[in-house]
């Protein structure tokens, strides 16, 4: 199979968009105002935690907002001149700060953003763990969840409680699994389509 | 309604390295444009990140709400239209009017054979 027609492919799965579960659009950005605009977006690896981020960023761009975002990996203690200039440089209150990856950042470096980012009109962070910022939302996956996103990419059901199970509910490891899967033609032998297992 | 086409002399979509690709890029916007140009880019696909490489734009001075352009573009000699297990390697022209990021794209294969360059991967597929 070629690459670009893996259903799991990167450009299709970043087309999954967050679902929220347990509240609204309208009520998470009612709960981000009553914050203040400063919050954080938790959950472990491969929870959701990024793309809720980016659409939380696009509707706030919607509204107005300048949205200026910085993007943390492993290891990363500290900000590099870029997202120095992004985050800390020229703050006006228009601008909404998101910083993905925040719980990277030393002490000392968080201490930085947490009090120069004041100026801003927000600061939104994703976070492995709570405690930087108040909790705006705690990002979750379940079996249904990957078994709904996995019948959409493949137009197939199939049993994914063991592959749920066995990647702790990380939907983006469980998703590239997959891919090898689909990659070496075994979908069929290991994945035993079925109706979905929603 | 608003649309935007990129369509290429004789409806070709495989080309040579280093041939030249004509074409017209149409449109009827809703809403003024500020800028409308063409892009040449390659992309990647596959298991991991998207990589994206333009290699050349071409403004469309004053865009019109609908206008046809036509353009002239040279491909470069590589990288060829190739597709594994892990990446596919794509090419395309997009036109691309602002403000909005309105595009659209027309994907084409470059390679020395004129078809996408397969990579034995000794897998079903």
């Amino acid at each position: 199979m070629r690459a670009r027609d893996n259903p799991f492919a990167v450009h299709r799965v970043l087309g999954i968009r967050y679902r929220l579960s347990g509240t609204t659009w309208e009520e998470l950005l009612a709960r981000l105002e009553a914050l203040r605009f400063r919050a954080a977006l938790v959950g472990p690896h491969g929870h959701g935690k990024t793309t809720l981020l980016e659409d939380l960023g696009a509707r706030l761009a919607g509204r107005g907002c300048r949205v200026r975002t910085a993007t943390l990996h492993e290891g990363d203690r500290r900000l590099d001149a870029v997202q120095r200039r992004t985050l800390l440089d020229d703050l006006t209150p228009s601008d909404i700060l998101l910083l993905d990856g925040a719980e990277q950042l030393g002490r000392l470096s968080w201490f930085e953003v947490r009090t120069r980012t004041r100026a801003a009109g927000g600061l939104v962070i994703t976070s492995h763990w709570p405690g930087l910022l108040p909790t705006l939302h705690e990002c979750r996956t379940t079996p249904e969840l990957l078994a709904e996103i996995v019948g959409e990419l493949s137009a197939q059901g199939m049993e994914t409680r063991e592959l749920f199970d066995r990647h702790g509910g990380n939907v983006r490891e469980a998703l590239r699994e997959l891919y090898d899967t689909w990659t070496t033609g075994s979908a069929a032998r290991t994945g035993s389509p079925s109706p979905a297992d929603r | 309604m608003e649309w935007m086409t990129v369509e290429i002399q004789d409806g070709a979509d495989a080309f040579l390295p280093g041939e030249t690709v004509e074409g017209t890029a149409s449109w009827q916007l809703d809403a003024p444009a500020e800028t409308a140009e063409l892009r040449l880019f390659w992309y990647t696909q596959g298991k991991g990140d998207q990589d994206v490489g333009v290699v050349s734009a071409f403004p469309f001075p004053d865009p019109a709400l609908q206008d046809r352009r036509a353009f002239r573009v040279r491909l470069p000699e590589g990288p060829y239209s190739f597709s594994g297990k892990l990446i596919s390697l794509a090419w395309a022209l997009e036109l691309v009017v602002e403000p909005g990021s309105r595009a659209s794209r027309t994907e084409i294969t470059v390679s020395p054979t004129r078809q996408e360059i397969l990579i034995a991967t000794g897998a079903a597929g």
